[in-house]
């Protein structure tokens, strides 16, 4: 296990380089943050001169080696559009993505399992199948149109709810929550809808596609001849195996949640990484793009980790194939 | 179907798969009929567009900017036009539009999807059946490709498409970009579900029975283990067709997406979404009916199929 | 509505005490520095113009108004410019406003690392005569210097010394990036980048108040639809701008107030002028059509302006038939006819240059640079396509479209001009002069466009006292471009401003949001 552990601490090191040599070769292609940095009276003799400044005349390698050891030294470099550290934009921002996925990865989750064991007992159930029609229709149109249309409802025609922005926060630290005021938590609301529709129908789509093909096997049947309760054989026989490909694909799409919380931060303006990174695109900042991927790359390689180690714990056939592979 | 059936060329094959279980089936589950009727229906409006649309909106010199946002069934105050639908904002008939509209968005979704699905389906078998240092590679790329956002990956592919591709063919380059595009940010969902599903199958009897006959390992994954570990790609697969297509809306909206004088029904929303306070509806309403029909269809006759598909509950 | 406003009212007496005319605003970029020098853009300008103050500024009609300086006159046979300064100014931190504050903000503003050193280019040397008189010195006589510097703003010498910010920084940023310390009628409290930026009025500000703002909040929306909820679910109090589209809907809903005047930017097509041979479309690698003044003038008469105003504008836009809008010093009256819409006319222009049949060519366009850039450069493909002219339309985000332009990567493109100086000489430096590094000419003259005599007028112009023989010569240069076709300029992009009912203020052409002139009611 400790063997298994250390060796993909060690992978994970390898992604996360190859992670930042693909963005900065890529950074290129973004566009070019010189005419963003200078005005429209700005020389061709300031541009090089910024463009020497900034170390873009050089090799993407040479840039990229440049940034490694600065962060190293867990310095990201400055900002082009903000002129401050990008470590510290990070850490400012963090918050506001970090409880909004939270809040919508649980939601997804919460509601995802439930609706999904509910369809699948239920299964030909008239509730079951307009559960399913419906949940739907939510993922049949882009996230952006989704969330315009919710702030068009509640935010302009019924007045119920903030259309922007994340309302008060209370700070802790360099921590900053919107889970303590009433206007912090209102503003949550249309936006981790609009974040966790998605994942949430396939969550649910999921959990009741693996629960009807489980609650077919045979041990489930004896479960039941045998007498057991309805409801334990359901949740503590049946969910317990239907989890393999749905803690997959959740913990896929946990990670998937901040990292494309991006269109959603977007159209509600919500002060997070994602809306930063959007910023960053169209600026194209390149120390934000670059720490932002590399923030990401962190996140993913953790959940996979902590995914892989869940099939351990779940599946104790596992356990022997990974003991012979050693 | 009933079109099939009426081919001359072995009428009895089909006859017979008419009377087979997956039929029976079909025939007596009004979702997936209505389901299957509405995608033929799309379908086969995107195919023979150019015979059923009124107007070309995809030649420029036939556009009139006076007709530009014209109502559904009102006639256009300068021009006297009437549109069945309405116009958008460059006048082009909203149907017609629509109609054009929906065949990019069909080919890139198609496309999109059928290149995830080989691409994740191929390394995921291989990652989860052969293992070791193959997997290790394999599921860390995956982490590689997880971590660009799709958006990203667009732009790269944009950026070096751009570089490699002549410059008088680059206009017909950003359709491939994006089902590039789209497909590559979604190959690693289903080579981590088929990973995952193989590493669980590959020690059960009746692989190891098939290893002992000495059938080699391709026949071992597509013959055995596949056909087992289709039922979560099928989920997968459903709603990724409909989500490529309106994963091509986002990127549209984000600035790299079908061009704005080819658009795809995903531009069109992007457009449309100008218009939501302006009071031009139909510029908005229509496309978006029509693709959350679209979606709505094919996740639903997927859901069906995978039901109808899966061996398993035919027990 | 009401609704709205009981919970963003709850919301604040969680948070404080309530603010009695607390006014919130939303456009869409954050100034992405508060360093007057640091970067010459109209985000960055506009916003600091209610902290920081120049010697002079514009009033409610653009004309220069005396500001830390009352009073100014030139010196001798235009050797320069003399300003008598305000006296009993200070800082926002309290330090007192002299003349060593001006030379050091000429010095730190000139430097070859601040944005706005162009300004100076014609300024010899400052000198302070007594501590509330300075001379600056210019190499020719220079008649609209004083209009030249109404967005240099004065810095405290004092305040960016003990904070080591005596240049600017763009590249790693300073104290001066974060904070700002200026003698205007707001000061800056609090300052989150890219989120949002609390003012307060400055209570020792010497002018007289026209305002009744007690808090002003800016916070930067991107995505146009999430601004207009935003204004009209009360959220925020005003919105720049308002989507060309909504504008009309907005202003007849009754909840909210449309505002709309005539910005200073125009936008128009330019066309290669110096390639060879076409780069895209099927015709990419034949010669290059628009080295022909009858292509370029064929081009003017295809696009129909009138309908682009009424459909893509929604009737919100003026028409343009030069590189200045006629609110700019120096508009040539002469020169106000636009070429007709005249498609016959552009097809026989066509024919008489040899492409009977048209041909086929790119066009390269923004889309998120200028209003509605690109349904504008769509009509524009669809109405070229009708006279024979096949555009292939490529359109892209702006962080992309200048390199491209600076590639030379078109054969015909979409540009907007606004002239910081508000006077006609201006895109005639920028955009008419044959590009030359050394003397810094014609930098966005990406078309190449040549005339000696354009060249020739552009020193003349720019040190002519007498207005009329400067006017003479304005309208010169107007005609020349005009004849042949060195742009196509369209028309002047409108500036559109949405508020609550309850907001009185001033819209300025230059597009600057003037929080002084705000009162809440």
């Amino acid at each position: 296990m400790l063997t298994f552990v250390i060796r993909r601490v060690f992978q994970s090191a390898l992604v996360l380089l190859i992670v930042g040599l693909v963005a900065f070769s890529m950074f290129r292609f973004v566009g070019d943050p010189i005419d963003n940095m200078l005005g429209q009276e700005r020389t061709d003799a300031d541009i090089a001169r910024l463009r020497t400044e900034l170390g873009l005349d050089q090799p993407f390698p040479v840039q990229y080696m440049k940034f490694l050891s600065g962060a190293a030294e867990g310095n990201f470099g400055v900002s082009y559009r903000q002129g401050r550290p990008v470590g510290d934009i990070l850490l400012e921002r963090a918050p506001a993505t970090l409880e909004l996925a939270a809040v919508s990865g649980f939601l997804a989750i919460s509601i995802g399992i439930g609706l999904g064991v509910f369809t699948a007992i239920r299964k030909d159930g008239f509730l079951a199948n307009f559960i399913m029609s419906a949940s739907l229709i939510g993922v049949s149109l882009p996230t952006f149109l989704i969330g315009i249309l919710l702030i068009y409802l509640f935010a302009v025609v019924l007045g119920w709810l903030p259309s922007f922005g994340r309302g008060d926060v209370v700070h802790f630290g360099w921590w900053s929550t919107g889970l303590l005021t009433s206007s912090g938590l209102k503003a949550l609301i249309l936006p981790s809808i609009t974040l966790g529709l998605y994942q949430m129908t396939l969550i649910m789509r999921l959990v009741r596609s693996e629960m009807l093909e489980v609650l077919r096997q045979d041990y489930i049947r004896f479960a039941r001849a045998r007498g057991l309760k309805e409801k334990s054989v359901n949740f503590h026989h049946a969910l317990k195996n239907t989890l393999v490909p749905v803690i997959t694909v959740t913990g896929l799409q946990l990670g998937s949640i901040i990292a494309f919380a991006i269109i959603t931060e977007t159209v509600f303006q919500w002060p997070g990484v994602g809306l930063l990174f959007i910023n960053a695109i169209q600026f194209v900042d390149i120390p934000v793009m670059a720490a932002y991927l590399m923030l990401i790359s962190v996140m993913f390689v953790g959940i996979n980790l902590i995914v892989d180690l869940l099939y351990f714990a779940i599946d104790p056939r596992l356990r022997t194939e990974q003991k012979g592979a050693k | 179907m009933s079109d099939q059936a009426t081919q001359p060329a072995t009428p009895s094959r089909l006859a017979k798969a008419w009377d087979s279980d997956f039929m029976y089936n079909f025939r007596h589950s009004p979702v997936a009929m209505v389901s299957f009727f509405v995608v033929a229906l799309l379908v086969l409006g995107a195919i023979f567009a150019p015979l059923i649309a009124p107007y070309d909106p995809f030649d420029p010199a036939s556009l009139d900017l006076m007709n530009g946002y014209t109502a559904p069934m009102a006639p256009n105050d300068f021009t006297g036009d009437v549109f069945w639908l309405g116009t958008d904002d460059q006048g082009r008939d909203v149907f017609s539009t629509i109609l054009y509209g929906m065949r990019i968005s069909l080919f890139v979704g198609f496309a999109a999807v059928a290149f995830a699905m080989v691409l994740g389906i191929t390394l995921g078998l291989i990652a989860g059946y052969v293992g070791g240092w193959t997997e290790t590679i394999i599921m860390r790329a995956a982490d590689v490709q997880l971590t660009f956002p799709a958006i990203l990956v667009a732009m790269l592919i944009f950026g070096v498409a751009k570089g490699i591709t002549p410059i008088e063919h680059q206009d017909t380059m950003a359709i491939w970009v994006l089902i590039i595009a789209i497909g590559l940010s979604d190959w690693v969902q289903f080579a981590r579900v088929v990973r995952g599903a193989t590493l669980v199958e590959k020690d059960k009897e009746y692989v190891q029975a098939a290893r002992m006959i000495g059938r080699g390992k391709g026949i071992i994954m597509l013959r055995h283990i596949l056909p087992n570990v289709l039922s979560p790609v099928l989920v997968i697969a459903t709603i990724s067709l409909a989500l490529a297509i309106i994963a091509e809306a986002t990127l549209s909206f984000l600035g790299v997406g079908a061009p704005p004088t080819q658009p795809s029904l995903g531009t069109l929303i992007r457009i449309g979404q100008d218009f939501l306070f302006s009071g031009e509806w139909w510029i908005i309403l229509f496309p978006s009916i029509t693709l959350l029909a679209l979606a709505l269809s094919v996740n639903l006759l997927g859901d069906w199929l995978r039901d109808a598909l899966n061996p398993r509950l035919q027990k | 509505m009401k609704r709205a406003i009981g919970i963003v009212a709850v919301g604040l007496s969680l948070a404080g005490p309530a603010f009695a005319n607390e006014f919130k605003w939303a456009g869409t970029t954050d100034p992405q520095t508060l360093d007057p020098h640091a970067v010459n853009t109209a985000s960055v300008l506009g916003f600091l113009n209610n902290v920081y103050e120049g010697l002079v500024r514009r009033g409610k009609d653009m004309s220069i108004e005396p500001a830390l300086a009352t009073r100014w006159e030139p010196i001798g046979n235009g050797e320069g410019w003399r300003f008598h300064l305000r006296e009993g100014v200070t800082f926002q931190d309290g330090s007192t406003f002299d003349a060593e504050d001006v030379l050091f903000s000429y010095q730190r503003a000139s430097d070859e690392v601040s944005d706005t050193r162009s300004w100076f280019a014609p300024v010899s040397d400052v000198k302070v005569v007594d501590a509330y008189t300075v001379d600056i010195l210019t190499n020719a006589p220079n008649p609209i210097f004083p209009d030249s510097i109404a967005n240099w703003m004065i810095m405290d010498k004092g305040w960016a010394e003990t904070n080591n910010a005596a240049l600017p920084d763009k590249e790693n940023g300073n104290y001066a990036t974060l904070n700002a310390n200026g003698t205007g009628a707001f000061k800056v409290t609090e300052r989150e980048p890219g989120l949002r930026t609390e003012l307060m009025p400055n209570d020792g500000w010497w002018g007289e108040v026209e305002h009744n703002i007690t808090r002003a909040e800016f916070t930067p929306v991107q995505n146009p639809a999430t601004a207009v909820a935003a204004l009209l679910s009360g959220n925020v109090n005003m919105i720049n701008p308002v989507p060309i589209q909504d504008a009309e809907r907005l202003a007849d809903s009754g909840d909210v107030k449309v505002i709309r005047g005539i910005e200073a930017r125009v936008i128009m097509l330019g066309m290669a002028q110096e390639a060879d041979v076409l780069k895209y479309g099927d015709d990419a690698g034949k010669p290059n059509p628009f080295l022909d003044a009858r292509v370029r003038a064929a081009v003017a008469h295809a696009v129909n302006v009138p309908a682009i105003l009424k459909v893509t504008m929604r009737g919100n836009a003026e028409p343009a038939s030069q590189l200045v809008s006629p609110a700019m010093r120096g508009y040539s009256d002469a020169n106000s006819a636009r070429p007709e819409f005249d498609p016959e006319k552009a097809k026989a222009l066509l024919a008489e240059a040899g492409y009977p049949d048209g041909f086929s060519f790119g066009l390269k366009c923004p889309n998120n640079r200028y209003l509605n850039d690109e349904a504008v450069c769509q009509a524009v493909t669809s109405m070229l396509s009708q006279v024979g002219m096949n555009a292939q339309l490529e359109a892209m985000p702006v962080q992309n479209y200048w390199p491209e332009l600076r590639e030379d990567n078109y054969d015909m493109y979409l540009l907007g001009w606004s002239p910081g100086t508000f006077d006609a000489e201006h895109p005639i430096r920028f955009l008419a002069s044959t590009p030359n590094k050394e003397k810094k000419l014609g930098s966005w003259n990406f078309a190449g466009y040549s005339n000696a005599r354009i060249d020739e007028l552009l020193p003349m112009i720019q040190s002519e006292i007498d207005p009329a023989k400067r006017q003479a010569m304005l309208d010169e240069a107007a005609k020349i471009m005009q004849d042949e076709t060195a742009y196509v300029p369209m028309y002047v992009q409108p500036l559109v401003w949405g508020t609550g009912k309850n907001i009185e203020l001033t819209q300025r052409p230059d597009n600057f949001f003037i929080l002084r002139w705000v009162t809440v009611q």
